[in-house]
């Protein structure tokens, strides 16, 4: 049996699976595993030029036919430039799969029907086996469409995010694709139950296994790493890793909410000693709260909280109708990046070099340093390309470990990469909550108090932090604002894009809709009187001139598909790195930029690139940006929104600083570069006009002055007839000042409403009450939206407000995505009159909430 | 390999593998192991050829995406084309095969996961039934409750004389295939030795119009929460002649409904007569606790592809022609 791939013959064994003998056999490493299962599409491939997915592909069925995968395409494809073009992706680890298919379409169409662009429908089924997390969707829409139309044909211009044409023809590498020489695999040996003492641990002579498990011995989660074992490939450590026994002395354990607070439940914490080995689920430091079984908290924000509850419960006893009581739920959000947490780890002369996928190439050196007593200068940490984190990669991770403890075990290099179900189950989760909401109005309509008692879920982790964010937005009205976690044996939460955010917009933005329509109101009109935000307020503006604003119905509907439009507001904090720096060295006429940041698909890349080349006014051939390792020159982890705020002042400072150094004056410094060889400058962030709120950085995260706002105007159309919900428009406003590079944050805040669609909608994690193994470890039950359910999108950016601050802006990744479920509710409200209070509006919840 | 010689090696053991988009998807979680005997080569299976009575004999390994774009399929069976055309994504529809998908296991997220056992994987017990089922049969056949996953076996059942070829034991009635769901430990009758050479349909019926609806929560690529095909014959007077219905996911064998069909023959197609024969098709339903809302979806999903096949809007977008 033989195969042609990319025009190369190679024999065949016809029970491997066509991805490994792709990517393992051949190095064809563009090609990307993701779901195993047919769903997700990034193992796309063409066989005599019709796209098939390699991971469900037997050799047996390649014999005797071409392959071509997306290093066989030209590199030059009408269909790789718009892709770049149009930004058509973030992370870029699903873009190959989508440009082999989109190939082949562009190319099946034109013969067919010339040049000229397919219906947005079209292009949607034709990519209907396709997924992208990062939600690049109207790029990748967008891109087709010009291609089909023939507006690619020759070169453009330079595409404004500066790696796009390494993701559209699979040269870029992630940390999956990472191969040194006599590097072995390694996998985790996880738990399947989900309490139990560890008695042993065995695993044949001769294998390679290092310890995973926690001081006490003991799991807490169904999947939770016990060890981890080496083979020479992936299919032998799984093997080996098959024949680990483990010895289980199980204990009672919690597997819902409802059990956790039953009298005498088991408990998942024991003690105050196991407690303070809780995992923190969110970000930043974990308030201290008191314990009552296995329910931690109240932890409070309160302001004159006897008051607010004093005002309540009068309001009740009275049947005010200015009061909206309600308890709003949201499911388990799991990050779902398409590259799983992996790592390669390689020892060598006492140092150690670890590929990451991650989001924080600081910080993981730094810890790993620690860890293992090496000096900083004894680790290098490297993250060229990070398919997607969504914050579940922000710190030294189990994989990591197993991969270094392994690699020192074994003499080798290692690499530990979760599978989909793994990453699925145990590399983290946006937390449930469950929401009490009072909301009490006076008669003059203003805010007269709000209670709110959030409940976080977030299995083995505390520290759940959504009531406490409600103590920031509408004025300062008296509230009682109290989390609680409930801990279960459920895998742990971490944070999640905007942590918090959505599960406290979704309980209070459609409380304030509720009292809007109570008090007759427009809730742009209320939130007007709420809300002292000016930056917001500018938002509310734009938002009541939308037409889709101004001409939306308000009135009962019938009729089987009904529309309504619903909006929401959201505030976020403005977080910055202040040690960032950022070293330019000019080598060989180029200005190279050098600092410890990673680039997951947000384009801080593209934004370094496009300070220097504005700063210093230098053609694309003069600046070569060099990220995603660690170096001397500081840098932030791409979380709380904090990259872009803090790389890009501390850029224009190196700007000025090698314009001072070439003692350039004004103009272009491309000529002085060629004798300026070795020139090397550091620049800092420097200090924004008033300081900020934190005096200090905490694990170099400073909160700074000002709060970002945004507005989401969402329009669906429901199907009451068959339970479904299209999210059809969605207009964004967002308020975070200066925008640095305006494609890029275009495609942030797109990829922001389409995941929020995903939590409003679809996306829910499922565990099995009788054993605590998640359900949806796979992308076919745990469902992310795909290109057929993103909506019309339409983005407004206020750009004024952060004047005070360092470059004038501020970061928008999180802000983006709070407030989208939140306005889908008040969207659906507006068209069938039923308020959804549980997330995801499943068609099943839709059509149990409809029925007369 | 011939087929007289994968008739040999099945005797020896191993599962058969047609496209293998299933059979890979199961060893990938430890549902499959090898050897597998490859069928592809097997002539027999290959093909689409008409009958002198007009009806189709359709080779086992013809791909879906081919029910989908052939052209004589299409206008001869439309109910076939658009449930074929319905069902999973591209890249699937190419390199999945007729005879793979009405052979295919079921989706169950207990059999799939290697960390349960249950009857399908030589067990005891149904872990769905007192755990999570939302997504299973609301039509009670026996003690598994994993839907069917076909589409295309629904849609053939939507057919009468329809037979599966079977290697050694000649034409079988398609639902003979599956029998009545009672064995949980099955999703179809052939034994693992049995290979399916091809489908024969019977000539096509002149004037019918056809409609395909899949229930799902996003656009497209989804597991169906529950699917209806419908075929109808209108006379000129806007009386129905001929109705056969057939649904899917909501038990664990694909189910034609003939008392719906039943109900529809001899009526004028008005709106009141559609629901009222769609709504025939809840009395079969038993929902667990978390089956609840397949009760009125399917009935909503009936009447949704019996007024599209009564309006006959039921031609396939031109973009899944593409895939052949």
């Amino acid at each position: 049996m033989d195969v042609t791939v990319n025009g190369a013959s190679h024999l065949l064994d016809p029970d491997a699976i066509a991805i490994d003998l792709i990517r393992d056999g051949l190095g064809l490493t563009g090609t990307k595993l993701v779901c195993g299962a047919g769903v997700c599409g990034a193992c796309t491939v063409q066989v005599d030029g019709v796209p098939m997915v390699s991971c469900l592909l037997p050799c047996a069925a390649l014999d005797g036919r071409a392959v071509t995968t997306v290093e066989g395409l030209s590199g030059e494809h009408p269909v790789q430039r718009a892709f770049a073009a149009h930004d058509a992706l973030q992370c870029g680890y699903c873009t190959p799969g989508f440009v082999v298919e989109a190939v082949a379409f562009v190319d099946g169409w034109r013969a067919e029907h010339g040049d000229v662009a397919p219906e947005r429908t079209m292009i949607a089924d034709a990519m209907a086996g396709h997924l992208c997390r990062c939600g690049a969707y109207l790029g990748i829409y967008a891109a087709i469409a010009a291609a089909c139309a023939g507006e690619h044909d020759e070169p453009g211009p330079r595409p404004a995010r500066i790696e796009a044409m390494e993701k559209v023809t699979g040269r870029a590498r992630y940390t999956t694709d990472v191969r040194l020489d006599g590097q072995l695999e390694g996998v985790i040996v996880r738990s399947v139950k989900a309490h139990a003492v560890i008695r042993s641990v065995k695993a044949p002579d001769g294998t390679t296994m290092i310890d995973l498990l926690p001081e006490d011995r003991t799991v807490r989660y169904a999947g939770q790493p016990i060890a981890a074992v080496t083979g020479t490939d992936r299919a032998g450590a799984i093997a080996a890793a098959a024949q680990v026994y483990v010895d289980y002395d199980e204990r009672p354990a919690v597997l819902s909410p409802e059990q956790a607070q039953r009298a005498n439940a088991p408990l998942v914490y024991a003690d105050k000693a196991e407690r303070k080995t809780a995992p923190p689920s969110g970000e930043g430091p974990v308030f201290p709260a008191k314990w009552n079984g296995n329910v931690r908290g109240p932890s409070s924000m309160s302001w004159r909280s006897g008051t607010a509850d004093r005002r309540i419960t009068k309001a009740r006893e009275s049947n005010d109708h200015r009061l909206v009581d309600a308890t709003f739920s949201t499911a388990v959000q799991v990050h779902t990046a398409l590259e799983p947490h992996a790592c390669v780890a390689h020892w060598h002369d006492g140092e150690l070099t670890l590929y990451v996928s991650t989001q924080a190439v600081g910080v993981v050196a730094e810890s790993a340093a620690k860890r293992w007593k090496l000096r900083d200068d004894q680790v290098h940490v490297v993250s060229e390309h990070t398919g997607g984190g969504f914050g579940a990669k922000t710190s030294l991770t189990n994989e990591m470990v197993a991969a270094v403890e392994l690699a020192k075990a074994a003499g080798a290099p290692v690499k530990v990469a979760l599978d989909r179900s793994a990453e699925l189950t145990a590399a983290g989760n946006r937390p449930g909550t469950r929401s009490a909401v009072s909301m009490l109005a006076d008669a003059a309509g203003n805010l007269a108090a709000l209670t709110l008692d959030v409940h976080s879920e977030a299995g083995v982790a505390t520290g759940g932090q959504v009531a406490a964010l409600g103590r920031l937005i509408y004025g300062t009205a008296p509230r009682r604002m109290r989390d609680f976690d409930i801990i279960t044996n459920h895998p742990p939460g971490t944070p999640f894009r905007g942590p918090g955010g959505p599960p406290l917009a979704w309980a209070l933005e459609q409380s304030v809709d509720e009292m809007a329509l109570r008090l007759g109101e427009d809730p742009i009109t209320l939130r007007r009187r709420w809300d002292g935000n000016p930056k917001r307020h500018a938002l509310y503006d734009w938002a009541a001139a939308l037409p889709a604003w101004t001409q939306r119905l308000t009135g009962s509907q019938t009729g089987r598909f009904r529309r309504g439009v619903g909006l929401a507001a959201a505030n976020w904090m403005y977080f910055l790195d202040t040690g960032t720096k950022l070293e330019l060295t000019v080598e060989h006429g180029v200005v190279v930029a050098r600092c410890t940041v990673q680039d997951m698909g947000t384009g801080v890349r593209s934004v370094i690139d496009g300070i220097l080349r504005a700063e210093l006014d230098l053609p694309p051939e003069r600046v070569r940006v060099e990220i995603g390792r660690s170096t001397e020159a500081h840098g932030p982890a791409s979380g709380g929104s904090r990259t872009t705020p803090s790389v890009a002042p501390a850029t224009q400072d190196a700007a000025e600083r090698l314009r001072t150094q070439l003692k350039a004056g004004s103009g272009s410094v491309a000529g002085l570069l060629d004798k300026a060889d070795g020139t090397k400058v550091v620049g800092k962030r420097k200090r924004d006009r008033r300081g900020y709120v934190t005096p200090f950085g905490m694990d170099n995260l400073s909160m700074g002055r000002g709060f970002s706002g945004a507005v989401h105007v969402t329009e669906v159309e429901v199907d009451t007839r068959l339970g479904k919900i299209r999210a059809t428009r969605v207009w964004g406003g967002v308020a975070v000042g200066h925008i640095y590079n305006e494609r890029l944050a275009r495609s942030q805040c797109e990829g922001s409403i389409i995941q929020g669609v995903g939590f409003a909608l679809y996306e829910q994690r499922h565990v099995d009450p009788a054993t605590g193994i998640v359900l949806t470890d796979n992308l076919e039950d745990y469902r992310i939206p795909g290109i057929g359910d993103t909506p019309e999108i339409e983005l407004h950016f206020h750009q004024e407000g952060w004047e005070h601050v360092q470059g004038g802006g501020v970061g928008l990744g999180e802000l983006a995505t709070l407030g989208v479920a939140a306005s889908v509710g008040n969207a659906v409200r507006a068209a069938t009159g039923w308020r959804p209070l549980e997330l995801p509006i499943r068609p099943d919840r839709l059509l149990e909430g409809l029925r007369p | 390999m011939s087929l007289d010689a994968i008739v040999t090696a099945a005797g020896r053991g191993g599962e058969l593998r047609a496209g293998g988009t299933d059979v890979t998807a199961r060893q990938r979680v430890g549902r499959a192991t090898a050897p597998f005997i490859d069928l592809r080569a097997a002539a027999e299976l290959h093909g689409i050829e008409w009958r002198a009575d007009g009806g189709a004999r359709i080779g086992a390994m013809t791909s879906v995406a081919a029910l989908v774009t052939d052209p004589q399929l299409r206008a001869a069976y439309p109910a076939l084309s658009l449930t074929a055309g319905g069902l999973a994504t591209p890249q699937v529809r190419a390199a999945g095969t007729l005879g793979g998908n009405l052979l295919q296991r079921n989706r169950c997220w207990y059999y799939r996961n290697p960390r349960f056992s249950c009857f399908q994987t030589g067990g005891e017990g149904c872990p769905a039934r007192d755990g999570l089922h939302l997504y299973s049969a609301v039509i009670e056949q026996g003690p598994c409750i994993a839907p069917h996953a076909s589409s295309i076996a629904m849609a053939l059942l939507a057919y009468d004389d329809v037979y599966a070829d079977v290697h050694g034991r000649g034409r079988v009635p398609l639902a003979d295939v599956y029998g009545d769901g009672s064995d949980p430990t099955l999703d179809h009758l052939l034994a693992p030795t049995d290979v399916l050479l091809a489908v024969e349909l019977p000539a096509p019926t002149l004037g019918e119009a056809a409609a395909y609806h899949r229930a799902i929560g996003r656009a497209e690529g989804e597991w169906p929460l529950v699917e209806a095909v419908a075929r109808l014959v209108i006379d000129d007077a806007s009386v129905i002649t001929s109705a056969a219905v057939a649904v899917g996911a909501v038990a664990h064998t694909p189910l034609r409904l003939p008392e719906v069909g039943a109900a529809l023959v001899g009526q004028v197609a008005t709106s009141a007569d559609l629901l009222a024969a769609a709504a025939l098709a809840t009395e079969r339903c038993s929902p667990l606790p978390q089956t609840g809302y397949k009760v009125d979806l399917l009935r909503d999903t009936v009447l949704e592809v019996l007024e599209r096949a009564a309006d006959a809007v039921c031609d396939i977008p031109p973009h899944v022609r593409r895939a052949d």
